[in-house]
């Protein structure tokens, strides 16, 4: 039997010590490497943009002349665009989640439903501009690159997210709130719409300002159904040709003239800001409403 | 049709109706021995569905009637017998005469097309009106029907579930129709695809020199071989960018969850998080602007001739950072579900941390991290905007990462955003790839989804 303090012993487990930390620093450098990768972006971005972000870039529209282009036609664009998606996908989506998880029996359709939104959630986004290009605009004739196109192709894809979202909010409200609605005469409906719906309320707007929040960052289905068209000046409506905002940034990386690096710099720094108050709200609703049952 | 009246109109006598349903439901004296069945909001949401519901039903069959009558109205006009006969001709006229009819300023070169242009926006004008008229009359007729329906006995309660339960049922739905439009476009394209070019010719060729303004000849299928997008698709998604999103995101799961402090984990973690909020198109700027430069100098430097900017190793690259996130989350929560009981085991049993992890908690988790690593392939296989911006537009069938290469997704992009006809099989090849594209997702998908599926058992 050998003693633990043989020099044998302390020698392997000194190489144990070491592994250990060897693997400790392994983890943490991986993690550092990340954050820097992220820090280099920002700074470059930051670096080539932050002088070319004033007043007369946020209000100004497209434009041959890099110095005289600004994003306010591509923000407009974007906001209709997002308001066309949440008009549609946030009634869609919460709907879907209550039926599933409050009234759906267990048959094939249902599974059906199931398998199509877990799978819809992982689908290339390329896809739905496809599914964009050959439905709503060769079959139902809407007018191509129009926020009306482009948010409801999006719809389509955040869809699925506020499902997932909308279900596990759904799942998590104790079921002795719904007992105690059903006691007290409550119909089924009312018991989910009074009760349930206002507490997983929270889960469900942070699921849903997530997906927006994609949707939001979004070019390549918006590509498909032809949204890169020169836009001058803002869209008057949903029908009116546009550009979006990731899309402004995609074209004006196109081009040659050296004084659009600045732009597209500037326009990140604009996206991301939004993206990050967006991301923000979310994990400020999550903190705050987030209930410990 | 004067839609925003019409929408004012319709809304408008909602409301009245739902207020005076409810008004008179209020008075309701209570029958004796029976639960109240309904509460006055009910029995006026009940009117107000009776009253919307119908005149929206009109107002939209309207939309598929009313083209035909504008049709007619013009055909019967005098200045329609000098239409020209051959319906090409007549057709470009038309068109020219309702875009006139639709805004006075749009450029018409045809005089018939002048002419026939305010008989045309009288004939809209009548016909929408005709419609807005139609669309009330079943408001009034509907509204008043759901308010005669409103009496003491009437279960409005019951009713109004049931609707809302068909709302519920459409809703959820909703997911089936666009998976069913998906397959159903991409293949019904796809078909019309390979009716031109032999699958084999497009599964099996090598060489991918898409020309969309080539006639529409037999041997299409000797220039329409994907392989060479498959292989940069594989070698871009798959190979480099896992090569750097696997080890990193592993790595950094296992140092949040086992190694960091709960304070450094409640801060690295969303700042980790950040990396996958980005948007695609900066991280495709950001390999076009700063990464391909940097890979081509150092490609040059340790002696590669004619390095190019573009590059799959700079896709590849920065793609894999964007992973990073994805497969992180998907280790954490694979190592988080194995049982506290297991490696408190092998604690007590005195192994390091280290051992216990690359000993127990890995192999362990190895099922959920696997299906994890499938569904992060599936996603950089469906990017387009980082190989869009930076991996380029020269099918190349190489295993050098230093080359141009493209991906099934760029050429997607490429093909349906440039001057191509519709009907041109080259163009057609993009539906056909997205179908191959989804397949191969929706296998990745299904397979990891069922993993994760039964690991979760396993462990319960």
């Amino acid at each position: 039997m050998s003693n633990w303090q043989s020099p044998e012993a302390t020698a392997r487990l000194k190489k144990r010590y070491a592994a250990e930390r060897r693997f400790k620093a392994l983890g943490l450098i991986a993690i550092v490497l990340s954050m820097t990768f992220l820090a280099v972006l920002l700074f470059t971005m930051l670096k080539n943009g932050i002088s070319g972000l004033d007043w007369a870039f946020l209000s100004g529209s497209d434009s041959t002349d890099p110095a005289n282009a600004g994003v306010w036609s591509a923000v407009k664009g974007s906001i209709l665009t997002m308001l066309v998606t949440l008009a549609l996908a946030f009634p869609m989506g919460v709907l879907a989640a209550i039926y599933l998880e409050e009234f759906a029996p267990r048959s094939r359709w249902v599974d059906w439903v199931e398998v199509s939104i877990n799978n819809l959630a992982a689908v290339p986004s390329i896809i739905f501009g496809l599914l964009g290009l050959a439905v709503f605009i060769q079959v139902m004739h809407l007018p191509r690159s129009s926020p009306l196109v482009g948010g409801m192709t999006l719809a389509l894809m955040t869809m699925p997210v506020i499902v997932i979202a909308g279900r596990n909010a759904i799942k998590a409200v104790p079921p002795s709130i719904r007992d105690a609605a059903l006691a007290v005469g409550a119909s089924k409906v009312q018991t989910v719409f009074h009760h349930v719906l206002p507490l997983a309320l929270p889960g469900i707007l942070t699921g849903t300002i997530i997906g927006m929040a994609r949707a939001l960052g979004e070019t390549a289905p918006l590509l498909m159904i032809g949204m890169r068209a020169f836009v001058s000046t803002p869209p008057g409506g949903v029908t009116d040709p546009s550009s979006v905002l990731p899309m402004q940034i995609f074209l004006w990386s196109d081009e040659v003239d050296q004084g659009f690096v600045q732009n597209t710099s500037a326009a990140i720094i604009v996206l991301l800001f939004v993206l990050i108050a967006m991301n923000g709200v979310a994990i400020y609703l999550r903190n705050k409403f987030e209930t410990r049952w | 049709m004067p839609i925003t009246f019409l929408l004012i109109c319709v809304i408008g006598l909602g409301v009245i109706a739902w207020a005076m349903s409810r008004a008179r439901s209020a008075h309701f004296a209570p029958v004796a021995g029976k639960l109240k069945l309904a509460l006055p909001g009910h029995y006026g949401l009940y009117a107000a569905i009776w009253t919307v519901v119908p005149a929206l039903l009109v107002a939209w069959l309207w939309t598929f009637i009313s083209p035909g009558l504008v049709h007619g109205a013009i055909l019967a006009d005098p200045a329609a017998a000098s239409l020209p006969a051959f319906d090409f001709e007549r057709d470009t006229v038309l068109n020219e005469a309702f875009a006139l009819a639709q805004n006075p300023d749009a450029f018409a070169s045809n005089p018939i097309a002048q002419q026939l242009a305010p008989v045309i926006a009288a004939a809209q004008s009548k016909f929408g009106w005709m419609g807005a008229a139609l669309s009330l009359i079943a408001a009034l007729a509907g509204g008043s029907f759901g308010y005669t329906r409103v009496k003491a006995g009437f279960p409005a309660r019951t009713r109004i579930e049931r609707i809302v339960l068909v709302a519920l049922l459409v809703a959820s739905f909703v997911a089936i129709i666009t998976t069913v439009g998906i397959i159903a476009s991409l293949i019904f394209e796809s078909a019309r695809f390979f009716s031109m070019v032999s699958p084999i010719d497009f599964l099996f060729g090598t060489n991918w020199t898409p020309d969309t303004m080539a006639s529409a000849t037999s041997d299409m299928g000797d220039d329409l071989g994907a392989v060479p997008l498959f292989w940069g698709t594989f070698f871009i998604g798959a190979i480099i960018a896992m090569l750097v999103a696997i080890p990193f995101g592993l790595m950094s799961a296992i140092y949040l969850t086992q190694y960091a402090s709960p304070r450094a984990r409640s801060i690295l973690k969303p700042m980790l998080e950040i990396l996958a909020g980005i948007p695609t198109v900066v991280y495709g700027y950001f390999a076009a602007l700063t990464a391909a430069p940097f890979i081509r100098d150092l490609a040059t430097a340790i002696g590669i001739t004619n390095a190019s900017t573009e590059s799959a190793l700079a896709a590849g690259l920065v793609m894999g950072v964007m992973i990073i996130p994805f497969v992180s989350s998907m280790a954490d929560d694979s190592i988080a579900a194995v049982p506290q009981a297991m490696r408190d085991g092998s604690l007590a049993m005195g192994a390091t941390t280290s051992e216990t992890i690359k000993k127990v908690l890995i192999p362990a988790a190895l099922p959920g991290i696997v299906a994890g690593v499938m569904l992060a392939i599936s996603r950089a296989i469906g990017e387009t905007m980082i190989v869009y911006m930076a991996a380029g537009a020269s099918a190349n069938l190489s295993a050098n990462p230093f080359e141009r290469m493209t991906t099934v997704t760029y050429q997607i992009a490429a093909l349906l955003t440039g001057e191509g006809s519709f009907d041109h099989p080259t163009t057609l090849s993009a539906f056909a790839l997205g179908l191959v594209l989804f397949t191969v997702t929706l296998i990745l998908n299904i397979i990891a989804l069922r993993v994760v599926k039964r690991f979760r058992e396993a462990y319960e």
